[in-house]
């Protein structure tokens, strides 16, 4: 199978998978707007009925933050920590959801359901939370060798701050071209788990690492490619996000749609990997 | 000026002195790049202006900032010399006077500040006789000054040097009436961490031998350069009629030259720092064509500034009239116009405490504060459609109001009144009160009287003090002289009940909208008395159509200012009132058929002192689209870093 076919299959697959992708979308707003209303309305009860907030409509005026006074600390405090928060919890709940997603793609036959999908993410969650957090440690210390090292290392010898960012820009791009084998890697185990329903962390992890030369040169280009679209997705939205500013109760309503819509989409693509992954990887037993 | 045609070798910048030229300075040095010191040889000269004889001279002798952690400057931890080849002074190797006198055995240090007797940056010098007025003081000295490191302000950092307060550099002689002085004396303060600045307008001839290699700067006019067939060159500059006289080597220096019509500008900077050189160049411009319009002519025909390297930057941010610093050049990401802001601001300096020679250390608002004010309008004027030092699309700032943040949300914003000496803010608080609080209540001021008599304001300040030393009282002055002139008794006799707040006050300003009701006027509703029958009347509320409307506003603060409060109807109209805010309260009641749906007290920003702006108006509907649009991008950016962090 060529690179593009399986690309394509994956897609395929990915878009087939439809009603779950929407069901972590819907899940994980749920999640987020526990913590986003209160702060909208505390935002509102800041200014009550005071024309200053005129001044956010075109953007955030820095300005405002010291009329603010304290309450500009305690929204930003409880944004930043209702965040900090959020993301833990969905760190939680997307690694729970990828035990659903590698149950469905590895499935090769039969239609999978909704409850199906949260069973099986319920029945691999601790297994993918392990992997996944040994995988992150992995790309952490990865991080750290190829940037971090060097950029302290370039800033010690040379004075000049930019010959500092240099390096570090270079090691950038050593470092992206090295992410696909990790996530490879990390994809692999967690196959092998929901292929073996063998539910032993360092054993699958064991099995990803081993399986890296399978089909290296596909795999590895297949994977590279979707990370660098999804990459270029993520720029795309942050942009989108920051750069908005519309004004009006319906531009504002068609900007969340447009948000929510890029996001639904943003997930399609995470999962398209896990489905590449899948496709290029033989049946359980293979690979350990 | 007879004395300068006696000391002067170089050539006259200057046909017609701008200054009354009371000191000059005479310097010989050899930059020693091994110990990294300036020796060198000096002659100065003073002259008694004043009525009376003078006994003694008082010498800046500021590197001896940089001998302990025990200095009034390097004090409670905040500088240390990095190993020991970083401690830097300066000592005097020979003192004689005109007559060959030898004054070496007369010197002793003071601190006339703080009595910290490890101090020792101000020198007091007995003279073998005193100064007759009019006569004239010249002390040869010969001097070493070792410069520190890491550098602030002056050093050095492995090849780079920046030489600032770097020779014994005579104090001010005030004669009694100058700045409100009520006998003759010394003014000469230790280096402090926040203020160095006070000096006379000086004449320099300075020559430095320099290894070859080196590319030099100062704040005077290049004389020549002579290479001396050693390794080493000759730089000889002149400087006329400026406060401070520094000087800068590295070999890496790139140099941009410009020019706005009769100045010719010289920026030094690095590699990298040439990629902003223009943008830099061009904030010079915009404050130099603002300055000149609205405050005096820059009057030097020269102007160099520095962007230091990364290894130089404690140099960064500093002001020597014609020489100035800026910084951040390169590591800014572009949005964010701070070197442009730190430009402006020191250029500033060339007419705030340069120009107008102001006395840093004891009143350091007319210096610093002023200064921020006008770096604050040049910035908002130039950059971002008055968002000069942000503008995006979703954040925006004015360097003006995050001027005003800093002052408004200062926990310690009543501690002290904003007339004290930089040394003496409590709680940390000289930067926001020096700079910040002051800007903001120019700000206010100019919303007061106006853009246009603010600014012959300081056309006047200019015209009556250029070259002079002029006071906060001074400068008040001014301002009631002019506001008189152009508004008559509108704001009063003088302007005093303003600055007795601001300045010498220490209250806040905050008004407030308390509320706004609108009540029906209904007919009579009771008894209605005649004949022996008791009657009832009961009015018809759904048919009155009369209301009685009440806008309610509140002093908050101890500060009395006058403010505009507009009024909106429901029919459109609009009223505008004015209240001179001195009562606690005040209510604006309006009967008729209208409606009132909104009150604002301030409507155009004016009051910047006003510490609370959102408590100002009343009556925006309850639609909130700004908070909606917020908590869009908070969750969709919550969203997408979770779906980067999950592997």
């Amino acid at each position: 199978m060529g690179l593009f076919s399986v690309l394509k299959k994956g897609a395929c697959k990915t878009a087939g998978s439809y009603k779950l992708l929407i069901t972590m979308w819907v899940i994980t707003l749920l999640m987020i707007l526990l913590v986003a209303m209160p702060l909208k309305l505390g935002l509102k009860l800041v200014f009550s009925k005071s024309f200053a907030a005129d001044k956010l409509l075109d953007g955030f005026d820095a300005g405002l933050a010291g009329d603010m006074g304290n309450a500009f600390g305690n929204l930003l405090g409880s944004a930043t920590f209702g965040g900090f928060l959020l993301l833990l919890t969905g760190f939680l709940l997307y690694t729970f959801f990828a035990g659903g997603l590698f149950a469905r793609f590895t499935t090769t036959y039969g239609s999978f359901k909704v409850s199906a999908f949260l069973k099986s993410s319920a029945h691999h969650f601790l297994t993918f939370l392990g992997i996944g957090l040994i995988m992150l440690l992995l790309i952490a210390v990865w991080t750290l060798v190829i940037i971090g090292i060097p950029a302290a290392i370039a800033g010690t010898a040379a004075d000049d701050p930019f010959a500092v960012l240099t390096v570090t820009k270079i090691m950038i791009v050593v470092w992206t071209l090295g992410l696909p084998m990790w996530f490879l890697v990390a994809d692999r185990a967690r196959i092998w788990v929901a292929t073996t329903g063998i539910r032993r962390v360092f054993r699958a992890l064991g099995a990803g690492f081993s399986s890296l030369r399978l089909r290296f040169r596909v795999s590895y280009l297949a994977v590279l490619l979707v990370f660098l679209v999804n990459l270029a997705f993520v720029v795309l939205i942050f942009a989108f996000t920051a750069g908005a500013v519309p004004e009006q109760g319906f531009l504002i309503t068609l900007f969340f749609l447009a948000t929510q819509a890029l996001f639904v989409l943003r997930i399609f693509l995470k999962a398209w990997r896990y489905a590449t992954v899948s496709e290029l990887t033989p049946v359980s037993g293979q690979v350990q | 000026m007879l004395t300068l045609s006696v000391f002067t070798n170089g050539q006259a910048i200057f046909q017609t002195p701008l200054s009354p030229r009371v000191t000059g300075y005479d310097i010989i040095g050899t930059l020693n790049t091994t110990d990294h010191t300036v020796s060198g040889k000096m002659l100065a000269w003073w002259v008694n202006t004043s009525a009376a004889p003078v006994p003694d001279a008082l010498l800046h002798m500021y590197l001896n900032a940089f001998s302990s952690t025990k200095t009034s400057f390097a004090g409670a931890g905040r500088w240390t010399a990095a190993g020991d080849e970083g401690w830097g002074w300066v000592k005097i190797k020979s003192l004689t006077d005109s007559e060959g006198n030898d004054l070496s055995g007369q010197m002793k240090y003071i601190s006339p500040d703080d009595g910290n007797v490890y101090d020792k940056t101000v020198l007091l010098v007995l003279l073998a006789k005193p100064v007759e007025p009019g006569d004239t003081l010249r002390l040869n000295i010969e001097f070493e000054s070792k410069l520190p490191s890491p550098i602030v302000r002056t050093g050095f950092a492995d090849d780079y040097y920046f030489v600032a307060q770097w020779f014994p550099k005579f104090g001010v002689y005030e004669s009694a009436g100058v700045r409100q002085r009520e006998a003759d004396g010394w003014n000469c303060h230790q280096f402090h961490p926040n203020s160095e600045f006070y000096a006379n307008h000086s004449v320099y001839n300075v020559s430095v031998t320099m290894p070859s290699e080196y590319v030099a700067g100062s704040g005077g006019v290049l004389i020549e350069e002579i290479n001396n067939g050693d390794s080493t060159k000759k730089v000889v500059w002149r400087a006329e009629d400026i406060v401070d006289f520094a000087w800068t080597a590295w070999p890496g220096y790139k140099i941009v030259k410009d020019k706005w019509r009769g100045v010719d500008i010289t920026f030094l900077t690095f590699q990298k720092g040439l990629r902003i050189s223009d943008k830099q160049l061009e904030a010079v411009k915009f404050a130099l064509e603002y300055l000149d319009a609205r405050v005096g002519p820059f009057p030097w025909p020269h102007l160099t500034f520095v962007d230091p390297p990364a290894a130089g930057a404690g140099a960064g941010g500093m002001e020597y009239t014609t020489l100035f610093t800026s910084s951040g050049a390169g590591m800014v990401p572009g949005f964010l116009k701070v070197p442009e802001m730190v430009t402006i601001h020191e250029f500033g300096h060339a007419y705030f405490m340069g120009i107008l020679a102001s006395n840093e250390f004891e009143e350091p608002w007319v210096d610093e504060g002023i200064n921020s004010y006008w770096e604050q309008r040049i910035m908002d004027n130039y950059y971002g459609d008055g968002y000069g030092m942000v503008r995006l699309p979703f954040l925006k700032a004015s360097d003006t109001d995050l001027g005003r943040s800093s002052y408004i949300s200062s926990p310690s914003r009543s501690a002290a009144t904003n007339d004290l000496p930089s040394w003496m803010y409590p709680h940390g608080t000289y930067g926001m009160m020096s700079y910040q609080k002051t800007s903001v209540w120019l700000h206010t001021l100019e919303g007061i009287i106006g853009t246009e008599t603010m600014d012959n304001v300081f056309r006047e300040y200019y015209r009556q003090w250029a070259f002079r030393h002029p006071s906060g009282r001074d400068f008040i002055n001014v301002v009631s002289e002019v506001v008189k002139k152009e508004h008559g008794d509108r704001f009063g006799e003088d302007m005093n009940w303003y600055f007795d707040q601001v300045l010498y006050g220490s209250g806040i300003c905050d008004y407030k909208v308390i509320s706004v009701s609108n009540s029906k006027i209904t007919g009579y509703t009771g008894i209605i008395e005649g004949g022996d029958t008791v009657a009832f009347a009961r009015s018809d509320r759904k048919a009155d159509s009369l209301y009685k409307a009440t806008v309610r506003i509140e002093r908050i603060g101890d500060m009395k200012l006058p403010i505009e409060v507009l009024v909106g109807f429901d029919n459109g109209d609009e009223v505008r009132e004015l209240w001179d805010g001195k009562a606690r309260f005040t209510d604006f009641e309006y009967e008729g058929t209208r409606k009132v749906v909104r009150a604002v007290i301030d409507p155009e920003n004016k009051i910047d002192m006003d510490v609370d702006r959102i408590n100002n108006s009343w009556g925006r509907d309850d639609n909130f689209p700004a908070s909606r649009r917020m908590m869009t991008k908070y969750i969709s950016l919550i969203q997408l870093l979770i779906s980067i962090i999950t592997i």
